[in-house]
């Protein structure tokens, strides 16, 4: 405690708190703009801090990842094109808020459960980051491939209106997902001697492509036919009341844990916690709730925030505690802090306890920051929408090219984006939803890749799956979650034939 | 008419854009070849075929930004990844040979052609200065059974073991694999993607040991968690001096990655000379030397020259290793 507290005093030097508002401030902006990432912002920041001192540098670094992860949600509610894969799940039902002409109220739900996921996650990396960070290492190839069947058993609860037209688009996704190198012998598939194919479609230009692109195009069709056919949205920013907030407690909590435990798995990040944990909110809902949920539930929002604020806290515990990184952004961070002469692993804490704590204290900071300038920026993000459409609309065009082609300063990722934009087009036109084949790209070569490493480890024996209880459990999971619908359907059914 | 109108839009866009990607290779037919004496007259470009915030970033960033006081112009580092660094090397080899183009070029640039991956080759390069070099080891959990190398090769012919590497033909593979080779071992070769998770796995218990580079084990080595058995370099690596090379056991096998900078085969040896000399100075220098152990990598420095050699051997070395594992 009084680690923390002398943490805290170091945090409140001026020109680290300084650089702490700015990381933030320029993160939230990070994560705003379409195909910006939390990964790509974190990664430009990183040559800037080398002439730093360890922690200033560090905390730069954190205050951008964390407002990074958060800005996403600000694009995917206002103009439905998530800035980051993490937002994806957010842009369900807050964008559905607003077309309501709830979009203060969904942006300030987004901020708040940012900030109470990311303040969990970083209260159990204080007080047990130790006895968590085992669980990293029970996860391997068989663990990964049940987490990733879970993950794409949550398709039917994010495709909206019709299941069927969700799962079709899952399968597109994985489909997809299946071209570039065979992740197990590096074998090119369906590449055509294309370089850029190789490691597959980037994911963020298609993913950009899909929600932001085919948006634009709907808002110009929309202006070419007339102008009045979209409703005008309202742009007010009205905030949640305190009472609209108590329901949403249990919520956000119980996200923040999905979040900070899937946090902690290596390989797994922001992106997936926010499916599953937006899949779990469904399941905790009365009935007549869950007709609302995917149209504008705050409930839906908040799991999916507090999730993915969640991860930013549970991906240091392995990186701190025992020098691995989980994901890309906690693989940055690893370089940074060796670049400052620190090692991250079992003995930072006893080599440099200050140093841990002062980074605990910017990390909490960091996430207060975070609500007070989501919250007061309300005011302005919502403005947005009031920039007239025939404007917007090559405004985003604009953005997303630039972020297809900042991903890897390729134009190749440029036309992926496009053609991408027409199918999500279509799609829309039809009633695809989007969100199946972000899931499915995230997770189906995840699933492909540590299935066959499972086999290979246990040289091809499948009882590999069957022998390791995290693994069996989720595969279990997955196929309940799979089957007892139908079940539910069919004795549904029964029961209204019997009673007739 | 609406249809017509909004496919038109579509047309447009796509038209714009075309032009856009065309710019490039219609710019790099215009003026400005940089002719020795002036050079370098704007800011140089360094290609990085791997993300930003990788280890090859990392030291292409701190190397950039050391070296434009030597060179006098600025340096903007441009991550191009892709194809495990097919795309960035590719585009490097391809680039105006004016010297504003400058590749940092790996290992891959070697195994990826023999791997059938690529088409470029080293010669399309014009090396400038090797950087860094990193051997791959033997690394397996602090409590094995196995103290040394004989007795690790010795346990891997009664059962196989489970060997973690960073994906199947990349260069922790082929370490694995030339080590089999070499020694009679016989591996159950398990790829990840990446060599932290590798890494990961073997702290959890669920390989037998890694290939990796003592870099990345070396936090968890000086924690207890594991030990090295032996590393495949010429010398013992400065962060486990008491770790003997392969050699030392009479294992005649150094295998390893390395990183270094290289510009396409057509640039003007003027052009050459000066960036040899102004990327020479920085790299000897003492603070890019501390920044490389800072990030617990082997520093190894080399000319234009001495980099041509090591390339012309290594190139043999994953001729002959490369077809004989049968990839693909």
């Amino acid at each position: 405690m009084d680690l923390l507290l002398q943490g805290l005093g170091n945090v409140f030097q001026p020109e680290v708190i300084l650089l702490l508002i700015g990381g933030v401030i320029i993160g939230i902006i990070i994560g705003a703009l379409p195909g910006l990432t939390a990964t790509m912002g974190v990664a430009l920041f990183l040559p800037v801090t080398f002439g730093m001192d360890a922690v200033t540098g560090v905390l730069l670094l954190i205050g951008v990842y964390f407002g990074s992860i958060y800005g996403g949600s600000i694009a995917a509610i206002l103009l439905n094109t998530p800035g980051t894969p993490a937002s994806a799940a957010t842009a369900l039902d807050g964008h559905a808020m607003t077309k309501q002409g709830k979009a203060g109220k969904a942006l300030g739900y987004a901020a708040i459960a940012s900030g109470v996921g990311g303040l969990i996650s970083v209260l159990m990396l204080i007080l047990i980051a130790p006895q968590l960070a085992g669980v990293a290492l029970n996860f391997s190839a068989p663990e990964m491939f049940g987490l990733a069947l879970f993950g794409l058993s949550i398709i039917s609860s994010v495709s909206g209106g019709s299941v069927l037209k969700g799962l079709i688009a899952g399968v597109f996704g994985i489909l997809i997902s299946t071209i570039g190198m065979d992740p197990m012998t590096s074998y090119p598939r369906f590449t055509y001697d294309q370089l850029s194919l190789l490691n597959g479609f980037s994911f963020i230009p298609v993913m950009i492509g899909l929600f932001a692109v085919s948006e634009a195009l709907v808002i110009m069709e929309g202006e070419i036919g007339g102008g009045d056919k979209i409703k005008k949205i309202i742009a007010n920013y009205v905030l949640p009341k305190w009472n609209e907030l108590k329901r949403l407690w249990f919520s956000m909590i119980r996200s923040g844990f999905i979040g900070t435990i899937i946090g902690i798995i290596p390989g797994a990040g922001a992106d997936i916690a926010a499916f599953v944990s937006y899949n779990e909110g469904k399941r905790f809902l009365k009935k007549e709730e869950k007709e609302t949920y995917g149209k504008g539930n705050p409930k839906g929002i908040v799991s999916a925030e507090a999730a993915n604020n969640g991860v930013t806290g549970g991906a240091m515990i392995p990186l701190l505690t025992l020098g691995i990184p989980g994901d890309a952004v906690a693989a940055i961070l690893l370089g940074a802090l060796v670049v400052q002469g620190i090692q991250p692993g079992p003995q930072l804490f006893a080599t440099s306890g200050e140093l841990v704590y002062t980074l605990f204290a910017g990390m909490i900071i960091a996430n207060i920051l975070m609500v007070i300038f989501g919250i007061s920026g309300i005011r302005l993000f919502v403005k947005i929408l009031l920039v007239p459409k025939k404007m917007l609309a090559p405004l985003i065009l604009i953005l997303s090219t630039i972020g297809a082609y900042a991903i890897s300063n390729n134009i190749f990722d440029v036309f992926t984006m496009l053609v991408a934009g027409i199918i999500g087009y279509f799609m829309k036109k039809y009633g695809f939803p989007a969100s199946p084949i972000v899931l499915a790209l995230i997770l189906g070569p995840m699933a492909e890749s540590e299935f066959r490493r499972s086999l290979v480890m246990s040289e091809g024996s499948y009882s590999i799956f069957l022998e390791r209880p995290i693994a069996l459990g989720f595969i279990i999971i997955a196929v309940l979650s799979l089957i007892l619908p139908l079940v539910w359907g069919k004795l549904k059914k029964n029961k209204k034939v019997n009673a007739a | 008419m609406k249809k017509y109108k909004f496919s038109l839009i579509l047309l447009t866009m796509f038209v714009v854009l075309t032009a856009c990607g065309g710019n490039d290779s219609a710019k790099s037919g215009s003026s400005d070849t940089g002719k020795g004496s002036n050079f370098p007259s704007k800011p140089v470009e360094l290609i990085v075929p791997y993300a930003a915030g990788g280890g090859t970033d990392t030291v292409a960033r701190s190397f950039a930004d050391m070296a434009k006081n030597d060179l006098g112009q600025s340096i903007a580092v441009v991550n191009m990844e892709g194809g495990g660094g097919a795309v960035g090397m590719q585009n490097g080899a391809k680039a105006k040979a004016d010297g504003y183009k400058v590749s940092m070029v790996t290992v891959e640039l070697l195994t990826l052609p023999h791997s059938g991956l690529a088409q470029f080759s080293h010669t399309d390069f014009k090396p400038i200065a090797l950087l860094n070099e990193d051997s791959g080891a033997i690394t397996v959990k602090a409590d094995a059974p196995w103290n040394t190398l004989e007795e690790f090769i010795a346990a891997t012919k009664e059962k196989k073991l489970k060997v973690g590497n960073s994906g199947t033909g990349a260069i922790w593979h082929l370490a694995a694999a030339a080590f089999e080779k070499e020694t009679g071992a016989q591996f159950n070769h398990i790829p990840f993607e990446g060599a932290a998770p590798a890494v990961t796995a073997l702290l959890g218990g669920h390989v037998d040991a890694v290939s990796v580079s003592p870099a990345e084990v070396v936090t968890q080595v000086q924690a207890g968690e594991l030990k090295v058995l032996g590393v495949m370099a010429e010398e013992r690596v400065e962060s486990l001096p008491d770790v003997p090379t392969l050699k030392e056991s009479g294992i005649d096998l150094s295998i390893g990655t390395w990183r270094g900078l290289a510009v396409p085969k057509d640039t003007p040896d003027d052009v050459v000379k000066i960036l040899e000399e102004s990327f020479g100075k920085t790299a000897q220098s003492d603070e890019f030397k501390e920044q490389i152990k800072k990030m617990n990598l082997g520093y190894r420095y080399d000319n234009g020259e001495g980099f041509t050699k090591l390339l012309e051997e290594q190139d043999q070395l994953f001729a002959n290793l490369i077809p004989s594992l049968k990839l693909n």
